[in-house]
């Protein structure tokens, strides 16, 4: 049989087996529950109201300082889903940069997420040491979303910069530029994030929508742990003990609102 | 049916091969492993040395990939205003390093605080730079081009000018397989061609291999090296890779080195121990480049050290004695470091 030959034959077969899938499909049976897709979204807020990005609206900090954001962008990674106190799916490769500037960025897609119930998903904010120290990366990783130090390797984990009258800064700035992955050296930042569902169950049956709406609040950044005043610390942009402090604040900024079933 | 000129051709390429194969094997006997593609080989470990800490594994060289990284080493489109390359300031006649440039000026005449340091067996470097910042081969180039004072580039800036580019795309696909353009592909193919940048052909070597004799003076400037600076410049890379403090300064203000990575008091004032091959080329010395000359170095040795409370142990009780004449055995000593074959190779010159 020649090549042209071979190749009709084939393709006639593949068009008679796909034919045969579809009427085994028309045939009335109850579905079997599928895998489907998650969405996780992040909305940024400061207290009740959604973040200004524009720097045009002002907030106060538990300091009582009056900031604005210009710029707000960090990792989350390694999402888990989990059922009970069961984990049940850990998305592979799951890296996310949401940029309050990039409207798509906040809306995070878990692809082929078993059928059933989960009442929790955990995710880390930053991106773990493996990351960190296996050379150029790609995709969200890519260093060229700028969220990478260039001089002491490593991603950054949580960007936020904005103005505030209490900066010590020349031009009112304060910029918060948080990372580190190393556990020896007190500089691990990154921290996880547990968004239970109080008591819901997200149900994942195939095309079924199946979303968690979850709030991410700036002003936690400045309070839940430790009180980081911008008349005090106005920039930070390395690994440091500093960076660790506001990292425990954002550990705690993530709070469940809702889910879709 | 095979036609008979396709077997001719065959057998042609067939015996080329063999002769180029004979040839990579009388070329590079000494080679444990090699980094081959087709008929070249680009990486082998040279004879003592240890296993390099990059090994290619995600990133095997290919012709196409180390051609794209050395068009990207000397590309001047790498820095902001398209006025300086990587080759600037790091040329191939000063092993890679700045040649007599204590420091180094980048964009708009912008002056760095440290010394361009050389680059060879950079494949061996468990981390990179003076205070050892960056910590993988991959992510290097990435520390000057986006360095303000250096070519001060933004990543994604410099992929829309590759992507816009006429020649970039097809050379990306050539040596990755897609014309996609991204910071891994672009700081693979320079991983290639960099970590390609063996130097190991010196007087020294050919010496430890029994190739080449020493004269007197040589000989003894070996003895006093292996007994004073081979604790820090550990053959054979001739560099521990470590951190020290090499008592230049009694306080760190001007530039805390390490300490500015760690974050640690204790790494105030220390940077990385160069490695010493192909030394006489790369002058001045320091990671300020405050030393003109070898001798300045060894007087510094003798009689400079400054103590402070983070002085190398090596040096908590004062420098080393030599006189005169020790000086200038070690000097010839180091005079045997050079690798000229390295610095002449055309495979690492700019392509034409």
């Amino acid at each position: 049989m020649n090549k042209p030959k071979l190749i009709f034959a084939l393709l006639t077969v593949l068009s008679l087996s796909i034919v045969a899938c579809k009427d085994d499909d028309e045939t009335p049976s109850p579905a079997a529950p599928t895998a489907g897709t998650v969405t996780l979204e992040i909305t940024n807020v400061a207290g009740t109201v959604n973040v200004d990005e524009t720097g045009a609206t002002s907030y106060i900090n538990s300091s009582g300082e009056s900031f604005t954001v210009e710029k707000l962008k960090y990792y989350v990674s390694n999402v888990r889903l989990y059922n009970g106190g069961t984990l049940v799916y850990t998305m592979p490769e799951s890296y996310f940069l949401v940029d309050e500037s990039v409207q798509t960025s906040t809306k995070l897609e878990i692809p082929n997420v078993p059928a059933g119930s989960y009442t929790s998903v955990l995710f880390d904010i930053g991106v773990d040491s493996a990351r960190n120290v296996s050379g150029a990366q790609t995709g969200a990783l890519d260093p060229a979303n700028n969220m990478f130090w260039t001089w002491t390797t490593g991603y950054i984990f949580f960007k936020i910069e904005g103005k505030s009258p209490a900066s010590p800064q020349a031009d009112s700035s304060f910029i918060y530029h948080i990372g580190g992955y190393q556990n020896g050296n007190n500089t691990n930042a990154i921290r996880e994030v547990n968004i239970d569902f109080t008591g819901d169950s997200l149900v994942v049956n195939g095309a079924r929508e199946a979303e968690i709406h979850v709030f991410a609040d700036v002003l936690k950044l400045f309070s839940t742990q430790t009180n980081i005043s911008i008349a005090n610390l106005s920039l930070q942009m390395a690994p440091g003990v500093n960076a660790l402090l506001i990292a425990d604040n954002y550990a705690n900024m993530f709070t469940f609102d809702h889910i879709h079933n | 049916m095979m036609q008979p000129g396709f077997k001719n051709k065959e057998m042609k390429k067939n015996r080329l091969l063999i002769s180029f194969a004979l040839l990579i094997l009388i070329g590079f006997t000494a080679c444990k492993k090699s980094e081959e593609s087709g008929s070249q080989v680009y990486f082998y470990i040279p004879d003592g040395f240890p296993e390099p800490v990059y090994k290619f594994q995600n990133n095997p060289i290919t012709p196409a990939g180390f051609e794209l990284g050395r068009k990207l080493f000397y590309d001047p489109v790498l820095s902001l205003d398209s006025t300086i390359s990587c080759g600037s300031c790091h040329q191939q006649y000063a092993a890679f390093a700045h040649g007599d440039h204590n420091l180094s000026h980048g964009i708009n005449g912008l002056l760095g605080n440290r010394n361009s340091p050389p680059m060879f067996n950079i494949a061996w470097f468990p981390n990179f730079m003076w205070d050892g910042g960056v910590n993988h081969l991959e992510v290097q180039p990435l520390a000057p081009i986006t360095n303000p004072v250096e070519m001060g580039e933004s990543m994604s800036n410099v992929l829309l000018k590759l992507k816009r580019s006429s020649t970039y795309p097809n050379m990306f696909k050539q040596a990755f397989g897609s014309d996609t353009i991204t910071t891994q592909a672009t700081m693979r193919a320079m991983a290639q061609f960099m970590g390609a940048m063996i130097s190991a052909n010196s007087k020294y070597d050919k010496f430890l291999k029994g190739e080449a004799s020493f004269s007197t003076l040589e000989m003894n400037g070996l003895q006093l090296f292996r007994t004073h600076c081979e604790s820090c410049h550990k053959e054979p890379l001739l560099t521990d890779m470590s951190f020290r403090n090499n008592g230049l300064d009694a306080n760190f203000n001007a530039d805390p080195g390490r300490a500015l990575i760690s974050t640690l008091p204790q790494d105030s004032g220390l940077f990385r121990v160069p490695s010493l091959r192909n030394i006489v080329l790369t002058y001045p010395y320091m990671h300020d480049g405050r030393f003109k000359n070898l001798n300045d170095v060894l007087n510094h040795y003798t009689s400079g050290i400054v103590q402070s409370s983070t002085i190398d142990p090596m040096f908590a009780s004062g420098g080393i004695t030599l006189n005169a004449q020790e000086k200038s055995e070690i000097i010839a000593f180091l005079n045997t470091l050079t690798d000229f074959t390295f610095i002449s190779n055309s495979r690492f010159k700019e392509s034409q």
